[in-house]
């Protein structure tokens, strides 16, 4: 006869509500550890997506993801000539926020060289990559654009060509990708007013300076700002070439930091994401402990309504491991019901998160294990009660 | 033979200034087919006697001899003492004390699972205790659903089924009305005659022991039997 099934038929109300609550907050565990995976998983997912053999930035910086790097676009013809670099390519990474389709949208420019292959998404859902050196682009299904539309950045209007959603920007917002022309120009050119304001500025300065009106024309067109900037460059190394000797001549000689993507996957991850990682992993600790004390109690109360009961099987001979193993029972089934419960929620609600809840098998075992050690011990204290039951309680005694 | 045989039981509780002597050189026997009542005011040591002869608390001093077998000596231990009350004590207590979440039938079941009897000879004499106590019809019923007499009868089924020498019954009608007090009384009677089941019955109710071979008194922890 299984007592513990017994004894949750009998309560099935209160074990269905004691599964629904306490798989809510699995549910909310395991979103955790999805936070935590996704918040990594997000902020290095253009990195490991592109994947160079080597991401060559400005020297010092730990760029272009972690901070801020700026370099002249042309170096990326110095880079193609060093021994081992089958391929370099000039590579723009920014956020941005604009209006899309009549809403105000934060996202990330993506611009690299659309005819080398370096930089580009590799995988689409919908439609074709960029072909065309202008106003075309590809934007990731985030965004909430349709292949087709017409969408204004900056001076142009731009055409959805290509949808992907592969990799998003660190932020978890979505990525378009651009020619590098076209990134350039949207990010680097300043609209017309701006530019005869500019200009304008730079006039008096020189003919305050000493200069006629007529030199200062001359030279005016020679120090307008250079649209010609990058934030990387991204090398692709020839067969059976050195990464690390690659990267000690680029730094040696042509004065930039050079990283691989490991390296530089390992730089967001110590960098950008490690406050929000340390933050998400310690509320996920702090909630595990949370759900395993709330077994627990739930258990052991469970246990507790019984003990008169107990000390009834107690007094009519039942030995100390039938009623151990109700216990027992009890709590597993509770545990692993909720759990189930929890898991099953968290499937099915994870897409409805804003940003990306990746859920782990890994993960999961562990808190299943968590949860289950914690289960255990609820019962174990449950089972120290039952030994330490008097079965003259039965009898109304001591 | 006596099927229960006490001699010179004491409880001494606390020491010095404090000690209690629950028990004072108490000496009974019951024999097989016997019925005798407990008697006594509250305090008067009643409830300590019935642990003491339920195999559950330990004497100060004297011996408990049960089925021949003296409990409470060296080489005894726990599941010892909880085997022989499995196997051959059954308890009926003030309140039913059913456990609440078996049916009826599943609490008389219980104890022929605990000696290991299982399937169709466990169910058989489950049946026949359930249509001895005249409760079948109500035996798939949780306890909840039982009324205080249904309860009692069902208490009283799970205390025979493994055919037990001793009955010790803690005021199995403080429960009941008269009526049903009554009933289970007769029960107990029918039980010891027909059976050869030594029964003990503690009770304040003199209305209740009617019938019985032996009436015990228990004042400051002292026997007098009438």
């Amino acid at each position: 006869m299984d007592l513990a099934i017994r004894d949750l038929k009998l309560h099935k109300g209160r074990f269905l509500a004691t599964i629904i609550g306490v798989g809510l907050l699995f549910t909310i565990v395991l979103t955790m550890n999805g936070l935590y995976r996704g918040n990594v998983y997000e902020g290095t997912a253009l990195i490991a997506h592109t994947g160079p053999d080597l991401w060559v930035v400005e020297r010092d910086r730990g760029g272009p993801f972690n901070e801020q790097s700026s370099m002249p676009e042309f170096f990326h013809y110095s880079l193609a000539a060093v021994p081992g670099v089958e391929q370099a390519s000039p590579f723009i990474y920014y956020p941005v926020e604009r209006e899309i389709m009549g809403e105000t949208r934060r996202f990330s420019i993506v611009g690299y060289d659309v005819f080398s292959g370096l930089g580009g998404p590799r995988q689409l859902t919908q439609g074709r990559p960029i072909k065309h050196a202008h106003y075309e682009m590809v934007a990731h299904e985030k965004l909430g654009v349709k292949l087709g539309d017409r969408v204004p950045l900056g001076l142009h209007t731009f055409t959805v060509v290509g949808l992907t959603r592969e990799a998003v920007a660190s932020d978890g917002e979505a990525l378009v990708y651009l020619s590098l022309e076209d990134a350039q120009e949207f990010l680097f050119q300043r609209d017309n007013q701006e530019v005869r304001n500019q200009r304008e500025r730079q006039r008096r300065s020189l003919t305050g300076g000493g200069m006629t009106p007529q030199e200062a024309e001359k030279l005016l067109p020679r120090l307008q700002p250079d649209t010609h900037t990058i934030n990387a460059i991204l090398v692709k190394l020839a067969p059976g070439a050195d990464p690390a000797r690659v990267a000690q001549h680029i730094r040696d000689w042509l004065y930039f930091s050079v990283f691989t993507t490991q390296e530089e996957i390992d730089l967001v991850v110590r960098g950008k994401l490690a406050r929000m990682t340390a933050q998400l992993g310690f509320f996920r600790i702090l909630l595990m402990v949370v759900a395993v004390v709330i077994i627990s109690l739930v258990i052991y109360t469970f246990t507790m309504e019984k003990i008169r009961s107990i000390a009834v099987m107690k007094l009519i001979g039942a030995p100390n491991w039938v009623i151990a193993r109700m216990i027992l029972e009890e709590s597993l089934l509770m545990t692993v019901s909720s759990f189930g419960f929890g898991l099953l929620v968290i499937y099915n609600i994870a897409d409805l998160f804003p940003r990306k809840i990746l859920i782990m098998a890994p993960d999961t075992m562990a808190t299943f294990a968590v949860a289950l050690a914690g289960g255990i011990l609820a019962s174990v204290l449950g089972i120290w009660q039952v030994l330490k039951t008097e079965p003259a309680l039965a009898l109304g005694g001591h | 033979m006596a099927v229960l045989e006490i001699t010179g039981l004491t409880k001494v509780f606390g020491s010095g200034r404090l000690e209690v002597r629950a028990l004072d050189g108490v000496s009974l026997a019951v024999h097989a087919g016997e019925l005798a009542a407990l008697m006594g005011p509250s305090g008067s040591g009643k409830t300590t006697l019935l642990l003491c002869v339920s195999l559950i608390l330990e004497p100060t001093a004297g011996a408990v001899v049960f089925d021949g077998d003296t409990i409470y000596q060296e080489g005894k231990t726990l599941a010892d003492v909880r085997r022989l009350r499995r196997e051959k004590i059954g308890f009926v207590f003030q309140s039913a004390n059913l456990i609440p979440f078996l049916t009826g039938r599943e609490n008389v079941l219980f104890p022929l699972n605990l000696v290991g009897l299982n399937g169709g000879e466990a169910e058989r004499r489950v049946q026949e205790l359930l249509d001895y106590m005249e409760i079948s019809e109500r035996a798939h019923s949780l306890p909840a659903l039982l009324s205080g007499g249904e309860q009692q009868r069902v208490a009283i089924a799970r205390a025979l089924a493994n055919r037990p020498k001793l009955i010790l019954a803690d005021e199995p009608t403080a429960s009941l009305d008269t009526v049903r007090g009554k009933k289970v009384m007769e029960m107990l009677k029918k039980i010891a005659r027909e059976n050869q089941t030594a029964v003990i019955t503690v009770t304040h109710d003199a209305r209740m022991i009617e019938g019985f071979d032996t009436v015990y008194h228990l004042k400051d922890g002292k026997l007098d039997n009438i």
